[in-house]
């Protein structure tokens, strides 16, 4: 960890970054984020398997963006970031929310992550997004760490679950949805730590008209997640931060998952993974499949 | 106080018989607090940590009609609401959650008493469970509670062996539920549970009350909320779960052009727009603002109008914060030792 600390800490002190944002750990099996503007501070920062949060979020709050102003330096905010912390990145500069040259990121070979703090890290626990990556080196970076290693087997037990619900019957598969959503109590937490969900102002806060009724009833609850799930389709890199916050363990995963496949087989495209490749959303192909114009 | 000795098999009967009955039974699971519908489904364990998500929404649910409209050409009608009033049991409550619905009271009976709130909370009898395990978030000792308090049960279990409970009969309430059952009951001995309790490890005091109340007073403007509102992410995770937060807000859903219904939901002061006014000035327009209301809410200003922390110490807030905000850290750190709340 101390390549990490030392290349922060120049960052801070050559005054080439106005911020760091990085983890710190909290136990042992636990780190948080931290947003390091001192030197000094830089001595918490590290990288490991509890490294969970996805900091990508952080670059798009105005608050952040402006932490430069305070020392008059600079705007550029360096960031820890996981190889698929970098498809964030990636897919939240191809949507102008942020400026590659005004983020340094700082990256390190991955192999993987744990589901859930205060788990061991093994192929039981193993995050399931790690089961299916391809990245574990990152595809951009300004400075890469840590050393290559092994990533644990396991299986693939998220994909198996989303064959079994696409095999359900209509009004089956439909329960499903229903008893899962009925779980949902409306906190935003999913929202919240989504860096794709940079919304100043959500669909769901707007009352006139009202397109999502705020009450957390059936009805309510379906048109919140249906419509999440459309607006991270396509755009959604995989994460799984919503999924991991989700206070009523709705496993929202399924159906970004699912969605992202639906996206890859009908455009050959996958968020986050290409600088020149312009977003599924802003472009445009005469040869796109049309069968989903309604 | 009276104190008797169940066992568990006993125990399970009266369970079953409050189900029979068509009231609704609750306990804790992991996830959430969740209604029996086989005895054989009930846990009891006093070293599990608070379920993530609280008890509350059976007393004031996430969301509800507070009555419905019929609007005509030139009338509007009103029609008033039937409350589901079911008992409600709750067992094995753990001691932060038994005492919550006494604290939120205070604010459903302030300036209005608030019919749907009472009603729930007349008909809810707990029963409450001695807790045996704490982890870093846990702080019930330092807001005036602990892990074998008495608050809020109307009964309170202790295990006294692998199969039978001391049960104390702490209100007129339990009493009163407890006597046709009173067959199962063989007399107990305080000074038995009480040698239990008193060997309970319960977490340290991590900060005491009144000082922080004292500092939040002197230090509205502290440059220390801005750190913590650079991290905070504005979601109502740690409202929505809490047992004792309260805020709601009111919202019309029309049916149609002539009916429709108001409803009441939960709403959380980290939102944005919580206290966005229609003319577009936000008195809270940045989160460092949103993340001190949180805190001084809870340790001032329900102090000041209720003489009550509005906060029990389950540190379920903590457990659940997409960036791992620890409520415990910070309120600890409401003094002047250190620069910043979370280091
Ligand atoms: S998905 Fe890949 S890059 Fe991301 S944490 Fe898992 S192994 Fe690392
Ligand atoms: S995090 Fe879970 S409970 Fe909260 S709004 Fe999202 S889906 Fe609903
Ligand atoms: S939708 Fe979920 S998995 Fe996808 S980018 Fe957002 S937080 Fe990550
Ligand atoms: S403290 Fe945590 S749970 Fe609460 S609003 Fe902030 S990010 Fe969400
Ligand atoms: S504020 Fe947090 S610790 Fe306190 S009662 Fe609410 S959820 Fe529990």
């Amino acid at each position: 960890m101390n390549e990490l600390i030392k290349h922060a800490k120049e960052l801070l002190e050559k005054g080439e970054v106005a911020a760091v944002i990085g983890y710190r750990q909290v136990s042992e099996k636990r780190t948080k984020p931290v947003i390091i503007t001192e030197p000094e501070e830089t001595r918490a920062l590290v990288f490991n398997e509890y490294c969970l949060n996805n900091l990508a979020v952080y670059l798009t709050k105005a608050r952040i963006k402006l932490l430069g102003r305070k020392n008059n330096k600079s705007f550029k905010l360096a960031i820890t970031a996981k190889p698929c912390d970098v498809h964030s990145i990636v897919a939240l500069i191809q949507e102008n929310q942020i400026d590659r040259d005004k983020i340094h990121i700082i990256s390190f070979n991955c192999h993987g992550v744990v589901k859930d703090f205060g788990f061991d890290f093994n192929g039981d626990n193993l995050s399931s997004k790690c089961i299916t990556c391809e990245t574990h080196k990152p595809l951009y970076y300004d400075k890469l760490l840590g050393e290559v290693k092994e990533t644990p087997q396991a299986r693939d037990s998220a994909l198996e679950r989303i064959k079994e619900i696409e095999r359900m019957p209509h009004n089956e598969r439909f329960e499903f949805f229903r008893s899962e959503f009925d779980k949902c109590i409306k906190c935003y937490a999913c929202r919240a730590v989504c860096p794709l969900c940079y919304c100043q102002r959500c669909i769901t806060d707007k009352t006139i008209p009202c397109w999502i009724e705020t009450s957390s009833h059936q009805r309510g609850n379906f048109a919140w997640n249906v419509i999440r799930a459309f607006h991270l389709s396509g755009r959604c890199t995989g994460c799984g931060e919503c999924d991991r916050v989700c206070p009523a363990d709705i496993p929202l995963s399924l159906i970004n998952r699912k969605m992202t496949i639906e996206a890859n087989n009908l455009f050959s495209f996958v968020s986050g993974r290409s600088l020149e490749t312009p977003t599924l959303v802003g472009s445009f192909n005469e040869k796109d499949n049309d069968e989903l114009f309604m | 106080m009276d104190e008797k000795i169940i066992s568990r098999v006993d125990l399970m009967k009266i369970c079953k018989d409050v189900i029979d009955k068509g009231n609704t039974l609750l306990t804790p699971g992991a996830a959430d607090y969740y209604v029996v519908k086989d005895i054989s489904d009930i846990i009891l364990d006093t070293s599990a940590l608070p379920s993530k998500i609280s008890h509350k929404s059976y007393v004031f649910p996430r969301t509800e009609p507070v009555l419905y409209y019929k609007r005509s050409k030139n009338d509007v009608q009103l029609i008033d609401i039937n409350i589901d009033s079911k008992k409600i049991v709750i067992l094995g409550a753990k001691p932060c959650d038994a005492n919550s619905i006494n604290i939120m009271k205070h604010l459903f009976n302030w300036d209005h008493s608030d019919e749907f709130f009472n009603k729930r909370a007349n008909n809810f009898m707990v029963i409450g469970l001695m807790c045996s395990h704490f982890d870093e978030y846990c702080f019930c000792t330092s807001v005036r509670s602990s892990p074998v308090s008495e608050k809020g049960s109307d009964l309170f279990l202790i295990p006294v062996d692998i199969n039978n409970y001391a049960l104390k009969i702490i209100t007129e309430k339990g009493k009163e539920f407890i006597s046709p059952y009173s067959g199962y009951l063989k007399p107990g001995d305080e000074k038995n549970s009480k040698l239990i309790t008193e060997n309970v490890r319960q977490p340290e005091a991590a900060f005491d009350s009144s000082e922080v109340y004292e500092w939040l007073g002197e230090n509205f403007e502290s440059p220390k909320w801005e750190g913590v509102g650079n991290l905070c992410l504005s979601c109502a995770q740690c409202a929505f779960v809490c047992s004792v937060c309260h805020c709601f807000d009111i919202t019309d859903e029309d049916y149609s052009y002539t009916e429709g219904r108001r409803m009441k939901n939960w709403d959380g002061c980290q939102f944005g727009n919580f206290t966005l006014h229609a003319s577009g000035h936000n008195p809270r327009d940045i989160q460092s603002k949103r993340y001190r209301q949180r805190v001084n809410h809870k340790f001032r200003y329900y102090v000041d109008r209720f003489g009550e922390i509005l906060c029990t110490g389950c540190g379920r807030c903590s457990r659940g914060c997409p960036v791992s905000i620890d409520i415990k850290e910070i309120v600890s750190n409401c003094n002047d030792n250190q620069k910043e709340f979370l280091k």
